[in-house]
């Protein structure tokens, strides 16, 4: 059993990190936390199911299509929406999540609930791992999470469009003095978070039901570990996202399944009462050094 | 015979109903050392944030080589090749120091002036960081710019402008919160920037090493130009004496 608990422990901390990812890349770039990203998570979903059903695209280019018009979507919302309240942190909470709650409810004031919106799985297969079985969607998703997050890695170190999200996460000011057009980068990093999410969900979804709640869930979660792990810390995701999975298997196995979401909540808390900035966060010594 | 390379014209900018710069127009000719003096709240550092694209003029005209740069975005006036310093000290903290010269050693500008060719950062980011007075074989360029004292800090300000390859130079109070002797050692670091053609706007405190640089001294109080001209007959002035100690002139 415990072999089982180490593995499913390790596949749901890396859904973690996936989830989690996007959230951190955009607010740690361009300070922006993006409220709507739940909803853009299951917007991708409904997206490619709507491809998939509708158009009968197939399932690769469905795919492809959804992320790309989710980023392309979240470009748009930085420039006509975000790039007005720009500076102005609550009004960027209140925007983003005032969007998000408006695309989530049209979702549900639609009718877009029930069993039918699922996405097929990637691989239909399953392998032994030890003694314990795991399905193929789960194995890809470990793959495309580990991809994801060394992807992000090369791209911030070795790209001009990179380096430039790194100026502007350090200092904007600074990075406008250097030639850098931070707005341009904040609506790529806006994006590019957005695109993270959107493919995560589709490696995700395929898991379960796309469901309107779930878009709830998913901001909950990616909150919970950027925080513990530190806002902007890709470092801090990592861990956050392995620390809080372990624990939720954990209490799923030895507990009750019911208590999984209490832990990232937990989590959160503890994490607040002890150490605000998080276990990886510079915000904070650098507001205590100025 | 040189040319102005800076015209300023009716540039004025109020917040609210106060007015932080006010009608102020002057010409900097190529390769010439401006200083801007006045007491705090004279509206020294509107006018630099002015100047550099960071605040839109309410009027005016800022012409760069006959360009209006005014109310043009950051970002655009710098790769014109005007660059500046912050007062706060701005350095990406949690870069290493010479890694804070690389970015703008890989900025578009740089781009632009080197074909792309850059050569080896590293070594230009370590000479770079010697010039401005970093022990070279020593710890300091590789330690974070979060743990680097004030004194040092300062000096990558100014570095990152020489990193820039600007032409005009803004330095917004380099020299506060520097000890006597770190003002000294810079002293000959800003002399030296002149004789490579640059031109260079100084906003200070620190009179008595401001005067030995600058060409002229430009008088700033409540938002507007009271005085202009060389630095020792510019503090002879009443107006200006006036403005900074007060005198009697005022009431009469």
């Amino acid at each position: 059993m415990l072999e089982g608990v180490l593995i499913y422990g390790f596949i749901n901390s890396v859904l973690l990190v996936l989830v989690a990812m996007g959230f951190n890349l955009t607010f740690g770039i361009s300070g922006v936390a993006n409220f709507a990203y739940g909803a853009l998570y299951i917007m991708a979903g409904f997206l490619c199911w709507g491809l998939l059903n509708s158009l009968g695209l197939p399932y690769w280019l469905a795919v492809a299509v959804s992320v790309a018009a989710i980023a392309l979507l979240a470009g748009l919302l930085f420039r006509f929406v975000l790039l007005r309240v720009r500076g102005l942190v609550i009004s960027e909470v209140i925007a983003t999540f005032g969007v998000g709650l408006a695309i989530l409810e049209l979702f549900r004031y639609w009718g877009f609930i029930g069993f039918e919106y699922t996405l097929p799985v990637w691989l239909d297969a399953s392998f032994d791992i030890g003694e314990t079985v795991v399905d193929g969607q789960r194995l890809i998703m470990v793959a495309v999470g580990a991809g994801l997050t060394l992807f992000l890695w090369f791209f911030t170190r070795h790209s001009r469009i990179g380096r430039a999200f790194r100026g502007i996460a350090q200092d904007e000011r600074t990075a406008l003095t250097l030639g850098i057009n931070a707005d341009l980068t904040a609506a790529f990093a806006v994006a590019f978070g957005a695109g993270y999410a959107a493919m995560a969900a589709l490696v995700i979804l395929p898991l379960g039901t796309i469901a309107v709640n779930e878009g709830y869930n998913v901001l909950v979660n990616a909150l919970a570990v950027c925080i513990v792990g530190g806002l902007g810390s890709t470092m801090g995701v990592i861990v956050a996202g392995f620390l809080i999975g372990y624990a939720q298997i954990f209490t799923a196995t030895y507990g009750e399944t019911h208590w999984m979401m209490i832990v990232s909540l937990a989590a959160l808390l503890v994490i607040l009462l002890v150490k605000p900035s998080g276990l990886f966060g510079k915000q904070k010594e650098l507001e205590e050094r100025i | 015979m040189s040319q102005a390379i800076l015209q300023v014209e009716d540039l004025s900018k109020s917040f609210g109903g106060v007015k932080a710069v006010s009608g102020v127009s002057f010409e900097l000719m190529e390769n010439q050392v401006l200083g801007v003096i006045g007491p705090n709240g004279a509206g020294k550092t509107t006018l630099i944030n002015l100047l550099t694209g960071f605040v839109r003029p309410d009027r005016g005209k800022v012409l760069f080589r006959g360009q209006n740069i005014a109310g043009m975005k950051p970002y655009k006036v710098a790769n014109l090749g005007v660059a500046r310093t912050f007062q706060m000290v701005k350095p990406f903290y949690q870069l290493p120091a010479f890694k804070n010269l690389v970015l703008p050693l890989k900025s578009p500008r740089a781009k632009q002036l080197t074909g792309g060719r850059y050569g080896d950062r590293d070594a230009v980011a370590k000479d770079l960081l010697e010039e401005v007075g970093f022990e070279r074989d020593s710890w300091v360029i590789f330690k974070q710019a979060s743990v680097l004292p004030h004194g040092y800090l300062k000096r990558l300000e100014l570095a990152r402008c020489i990193a820039m390859a600007a032409d005009l130079v803004v330095l917004d109070e380099l020299f506060s919160g520097l000890s006597l002797a770190e003002v000294a050692s810079l002293v000959p670091v800003i002399d030296k920037l002149r004789v490579q053609g640059k031109t260079i706007i100084m906003v200070e405190h620190r009179l008595r090493e401001l005067f030995r640089i600058a060409d002229r001294v430009m008088v700033m109080n409540f938002g507007q130009k009271i005085a202009e001209g060389k630095p020792r007959e510019v503090m002879e002035m009443p107006a200006v004496r006036g403005a900074y100690l007060g005198s009697e002139e005022e009431g009469a």
